[in-house]
């Protein structure tokens, strides 16, 4: 827990220092450019350069800061990321600072960046340049300062700026996710940076801990635990540690956040029924939320709080449904298939993710917009996949599958593309979380 | 009598000896008549349920009026009613769908007359499969309420 609150310092020191350095960022130019790749979809051509450096210690960090940078885009899925052809510096320009555009647009590149790397008092200067290839404008230039020890943070805060830049929406660097591994040989609750480094284990009760989720803020971490022998729903604060319990007789399962409150949802029955409560992050009971005979679990709020998207089976089989917070109304959202569990609200508001048990045995994931249009099917044909999660950009879905054996992380982009495997980690990994913290 | 002291004497010593020796052999104390056998209890035993079902077939309801007999023959012991479920389906949902099973059971055994207050639920869902297997053997054998005596 210390751990995770240090590195969440970390974060968030070291994105404040960015912002105190002045950058140049084109915002026309930028604008046209959101503007041109709305209209023309698919991966950005990139060609990201090699850093140039001076000195030995220099050159080492630029070769680490390449393969960060390099890594971190083809993550995102983003781009079709192309090397520096060789005649990339004009020739008539002894400098070499000088970029052949035309060279670069003839064989389809959209963006160039490149930068150089450098010591000053002791510490590691990256200054960074993108440029629109075909009208050899700057879009952006910024310096990145940090330790030697923060390479990947470095190298990610420029990855974070030219997405933004580029999509004009912020993106997955500097979040995490959180999930469950019985790598211990009990199920404990973990959590590793975006792209599956950094694993971090932030319980040890040696019981069963279950579905995880951070509070919007990443102030609050929530999950199920049987140290009572009994699974009750912890709280926990992620600044200090600190713990509250809910104990109350029967089951507690799977707590969601509701953005805009300090409050979550989660599935209580010690009035008899499994019903939603809104529990304060105080651990204190807010209000019952639904009122219908049978099981009511796994709510998940739309970004503003105002709608909860939650399985029911008050009509037989389980399927999702939506309820309007102020006014208590519930409509079913899903129709297609006999068992819809496990819904994720997109943080753009747009569409839910949830997964479906189909006749073949397979669970799969689908997408579907919140007025109930537009089903999309975006897994098949490799086992189970299953606990959808939205990375906080949108861009993407973690989720648990079983295509290699034994359940673990996969990510894919949000359309159903580029599925592959998050994370290499002993044991089973399963019921994902992705969370936003800054 | 002059004749007879001898053979008196003769037949003293050994008769003494004896007694010695009879003396010397521990008490033997009867044993206690044994107590009366108790009335015949069949054992607590769990029941088992159809898929994504919590409701109680003829074969578990007989089996939970055995428990409910077993609780009124054992006063002084409290009985935990496990719900658990088969792998298939989601977890989440399988943590709620255990539980209901361990209600059904509880329910139905306090309707009998079992106490409430000696009988807790606890569901483990798809945690703690009692067969490891993937197939409707093993499933069948996953969908069940478990009976722990404390």
């Amino acid at each position: 827990m210390r751990s995770l609150s240090l590195s969440l310092s970390g974060v968030l020191i070291f994105f404040l220092c960015f912002m105190a350095i002045p950058c140049v960022t084109k915002a026309e130019e930028a604008k046209e450019y959101i503007a041109i790749r709305k209209q023309a979809a698919g991966r950005i051509a990139l060609v990201l350069d090699k850093t140039a450096a001076r000195g030995g210690k220099e050159s080492e960090w630029a070769r680490s800061l390449d393969a960060i940078m390099f890594g971190g885009l083809d993550f995102t899925g983003l781009f079709n990321l192309q090397s520096a052809p060789l005649n990339i510096r004009d020739a008539k320009d002894t400098g070499g600072a000088m970029i052949n555009f035309p060279v670069l647009t003839s064989v389809g590149v959209e963006i160039y960046a490149g930068g150089s790397v450098s010591k000053k008092s002791g510490l590691v200067q990256l200054e960074m340049s993108v440029y629109d290839a075909f009208g050899s404008k700057l879009l952006l230039k910024k310096l990145y300062t940090g330790k030697e020890t923060q390479l990947r943070s470095i190298g990610h805060a420029f990855c974070a700026d030219l997405i933004e830049l580029l999509t004009g929406r912020r993106s997955v660097f500097g979040t995490g996710i959180v999930f469950v591994s019985n790598r211990s040989g009990f199920k404990e609750i973990y959590q590793c940076d975006f792209d599956g480094e950094n694993i971090t284990q932030l319980t040890s009760s040696r019981s069963i801990s279950l579905t995880p989720s951070f509070s919007p803020d990443g102030q609050f971490l929530a999950y199920t635990d049987y140290t009572s022998g009994r699974p009750d729903l912890y709280i926990r604060r992620t600044l200090d540690g600190k713990t509250v319990a809910v104990r109350k007789s029967g089951v507690s399962i799977d707590p969601g956040w509701r953005g805009g409150t300090n409050e979550c949802a989660t599935t209580l029955s010690f009035e008899g029924d499994q019903e939603i409560y809104l529990i304060r992050s105080d651990g204190m009971i807010s209000r019952r939320v639904t009122f219908s005979k049978g099981i009511d679990v796994s709510p998940s709020f739309s970004p503003d709080g105002s709608k909860m998207a939650f399985v029911s089976q008050r009509n037989g089989m389980p399927q999702i449904f939506v309820q309007d917070m102020s006014s208590g109304a519930v409509r079913r959202l899903t129709f297609s298939g006999n068992y819809n569990t496990q819904p994720s609200w997109s943080p753009k508001g747009d569409k839910i993710a949830y997964s479906t048990w189909q006749k073949n045995g397979e669970i799969n994931i689908f997408t579907i917009n919140a007025d109930g249009t537009d089903l999309r099917q975006l897994t098949s044909g490799v086992k189970d996949n299953e606990a959808p999660s939205w990375s906080p950009d949108g861009s993407m879905i973690v989720f648990t599958s079983n295509r290699q054996g034994r359940k673990k992380l996969f990510v894919m982009n949000a359309d159903g593309t580029n599925q592959r495997r998050l994370l290499q980690m002993e044991g089973d990994q399963q019921q994902p979380s992705w969370s936003l913290y800054r | 009598m002059r004749n007879l002291k001898p053979v008196l004497k003769s037949l003293f010593i050994p008769a003494l000896l004896l007694f010695g020796a009879c003396t010397c052999e521990k008490e033997v104390v009867a044993p206690p008549p044994p107590p009366p056998p108790p009335p015949p209890v069949a054992p607590l035993g769990d029941v088992f349920y159809e898929f994504d079902r919590s409701d109680l077939s003829t074969a578990a309801q007989d089996q939970l009026k055995t428990n409910a007999t077993w609780m009124s023959s054992n006063a002084g012991r409290n009985v935990i009613v496990e719900g658990h479920c088969d792998e298939r389906g989601t977890n989440e949902y399988n943590l709620a769908l255990g539980e209901r099973r361990a209600a059904s059971a509880k329910d139905y055994m306090v309707s009998l007359g079992a106490e409430a207050a000696r009988l807790k639920t606890v569901s483990y869902g798809e945690e703690r499969p009692f067969d490891p297997g993937h197939d409707e053997a093993a499933w069948a054998q996953n969908r069940r309420a478990h009976f722990v005596a404390e």
